[in-house]
């Protein structure tokens, strides 16, 4: 009877054909549209802010005693300074922020478990420039430091911490609870289970999530402006004198009208996307190197 | 060990960002020595250290290329400037946040700068050090019209909307000869609060008569269409015959505009280095001592005086920073207050600072300790 009807199957009607049509071409459309401003702004990109780049002094050399007249310099003191920002942000960072999540996922029950996962909510939706101001307030109003680097990885710190958690918790939680089950009837403890178990199964996906967070970090601009004021010279030491990042050096030229200087403009914005780019390739790299081989 | 095996790879990534850190070169010699000739100057020994700026951006452009020449010959000093306006830069400067501010108009003393400074200064006064001439220009574009002369009372009717086409008698009145067209006058105005505007106005205000009501401030009051930034309006000019608008000198230089003569009541003046500058010696100081803020005598009626301008304070602590702070700060400002570098910035839209207001200038820096 089952096969009967399957070969007897009546031809799809021009109606339903018709909708499938639309629906595909509906769903090309939406790809399309919206691979429209990537590819754009990707090409616009290369297009203008190529040039410089072929050029060695662009990695090695600093902008000092250019002036927006002067065609040359690099991007040499923006790169270190974003590099070396992102990666303290990131010292920090990663252990409260997979901390948080191990606690959530692993410990954590009732009442406080509820409020650290609220406050991480919160913590999500705090724009960049409150970051900024709050510890433009707490380093130089109630400390009365100066404007350094540093004060600029805390402020992206607390953009990062939530980024991590949610993304390391939800690793955490697809680790199958077999896994756990089976190290605890070994006799094996908690923390050992965690710590060489539940993190290495999801240590691909923690490293995505990292990865995420440092790319939206390295981009920010608002705790910049506030804390951390551009430079034209090399400077490595994250806790004295001004410190320039690709943001701010973007940001100084942007209103310029002379050529030399739109031209690092462009360049600069190219730079800091192959940046981010290259980290989450590394990221990837590290991730597939330290997985756990899937195969069984 | 999957962990070891991710802490060996972290650091390696630490070892390999770390060793980035030493392999970049502050060095542009090259490219920037055959605009920083200036030769050295005696009394502008070089100091080593980092010194950090902030305020007016009208005065970018002019502090940049006397920061590229000075660093230029002192390999050891880096000075740091962030145009990041006038208003913010007496802030960082009042909060210890930097060095020396630069600012558009020097410390008001009815919203308390001045004590501010005073305190940041570890009880020591700040003075106002003019450093920079910044012309402002009323830039044009109408075809076929070399020469365009406006006193301020016409501009102010021009800025205020009551003169409405480039062929109007009064406009028509200072330029018998020139080729008017009947089209109407198209304003542009800065969109940003900026210094330029607050300088301008406070010259139509001043000089025009009663024809400018508006009170003088950073927000325009005019009429026109609104371009955020100098690069915005001289770019509308550019791009629309028939258009008018007022703009740094530099900016008007760079989109090649013309730019109007005025007449204050001695004559047209043409926009020049030293026209400017005979405006800045008819300005009085209003300060005490070596506190150099100037007065601008914005209804000055000296022959070739063009009086339509904008200057640029340094503001600096007469006392109260460290030793090589200060040391470094007055090898700075008196390469920057140098006769040639002053002159060099004429080619860049800059009026250097006539001698009486530089001399004066120059005490002051060495009084600085």
């Amino acid at each position: 009877m089952a096969t009967a009807t399957s070969t007897t199957l009546a031809p799809i009607s021009d109606s339903r054909k018709l909708r499938n049509h639309v629906a595909t071409f509906a769903m090309y459309a939406c790809f399309v549209i919206a691979m429209i401003p990537l590819v754009w702004i990707i090409w616009t990109l290369v297009a203008k802010g190529a040039g410089l780049l072929g050029d060695p002094h662009w990695w090695t050399n600093s902008q000092r005693g250019i002036t927006s007249r002067i065609q040359g310099g690099g991007a040499y003191h923006a790169i270190i300074g974003t590099l070396l920002m992102a990666l303290v942000t990131a010292l920090i960072a990663v252990p409260l922020g997979v901390g948080t999540a191990i606690y959530l996922v692993e410990y954590g029950r009732g009442r406080i478990a509820r409020a650290v996962s609220f406050m991480v909510d919160v913590l999500t939706g705090v724009p960049s420039i409150v970051a900024a101001l709050f510890i433009y307030a707490l380093w130089i109003g109630t400390f009365g430091l100066h404007r350094v680097g540093f004060a600029v990885s805390l402020a992206l710190v607390l953009l990062m911490i939530p980024v991590i958690v949610r993304s390391t918790e939800e690793m955490l939680r697809l680790v199958p609870r077999d896994l756990r089950e089976a190290a605890f009837a070994l006799g094996v403890p908690r923390w050992k289970t965690i710590m060489s178990i539940v993190l290495p199964t999801a240590f691909s996906g923690i490293v995505t999530g990292i990865m995420l967070g440092l790319a939206r970090v390295m981009g920010e601009t608002a705790p910049l402006l506030i804390l951390g004021p551009y430079a034209k010279a090399i400077n490595t030491n994250l806790f004295s004198g001004n410190m320039a990042a690709l943001p701010t050096m973007i940001n100084q030229d942007r209103v310029e009208a002379l050529k030399p200087a739109v031209d690092r403009v462009w360049s600069a914005a190219l730079t800091l996307i192959l940046l981010v780019m290259v980290l989450s390739l590394l990221g990837r790299l590290v991730s597939r190197l330290g997985s756990v081989k899937t195969s069984r | 060990m999957k962990l070891q095996r991710f802490s060996r790879i972290a650091a390696g990534l630490a070892v390999t960002a770390l060793a980035l850190t030493a392999c970049g070169s502050d060095n542009n010699t090259t490219s920037s020595a055959s605009k920083s000739s200036t030769s050295p100057q005696a009394d502008s020994a070089c100091a080593t250290g980092t010194l950090n700026g902030e305020g007016s951006s009208a005065q970018k452009n002019a502090i940049e290329e006397a920061i590229s020449g000075f660093t230029g010959q002192c390999s050891a000093a880096t000075v740091n400037y962030n145009p990041t306006g006038s208003g913010t830069g007496v802030k960082q400067f009042n909060g210890g946040q930097v060095d020396f501010a630069g600012s558009d108009s020097a410390l008001k003393a009815d919203k308390g700068e001045v004590a501010a400074a005073k305190t940041r200064c570890q009880n020591n006064d700040a003075w106002n050090l003019p450093m920079v001439v910044g012309p402002i220009a009323i830039a044009y574009n109408v075809a076929g019209l070399d020469k365009l002369v406006l006193t301020p009372a016409v501009a102010a009717g021009i800025f205020t909307g009551d003169i409405k086409t480039w062929s109007d008698p009064k406009i028509a009145a200072l330029n018998s000869g020139a080729k008017l067209p009947t089209a109407a006058i198209k304003v542009f105005f800065r969109s940003d609060e900026s210094g330029t505007t607050e300088n301008f106005t406070k010259y139509l205000k001043g000089a025009s008569g009663g024809v400018w009501t508006a009170a003088p401030a950073k927000a325009w009051s005019g009429t026109g269409e609104g371009k955020a930034k100098s690069d915005g309006v001289s770019q509308g000019v550019k791009s629309t015959p028939n258009s008018v608008t007022y703009v740094e000198w530099s900016y008007a230089k760079d989109n090649q505009l013309g730019i109007a003569q005025v007449d204050n009541g001695g004559g047209p003046v043409e926009l020049t280095g030293e026209s400017v500058g005979k405006a800045v010696v008819a300005a009085k100081a209003d300060g005490v001592g070596n506190d150099l803020r100037l007065k601008l005598d914005y209804t000055t009626k000296e022959a070739g005086a063009y009086p339509v301008l904008l200057v640029t304070y340094e503001i600096v602590c007469s006392k109260g920073l460290d030793a090589t702070k200060t040391k470094l700060l007055k090898s700075f400002l008196t390469y920057f207050s140098a006769t040639d570098t002053q002159k060099g910035l004429e080619t860049i839209g800059y009026a250097p600072l006539p001698d009486a207001v530089r001399t004066k200038v120059d005490a002051a820096i060495k009084a600085i300790s």
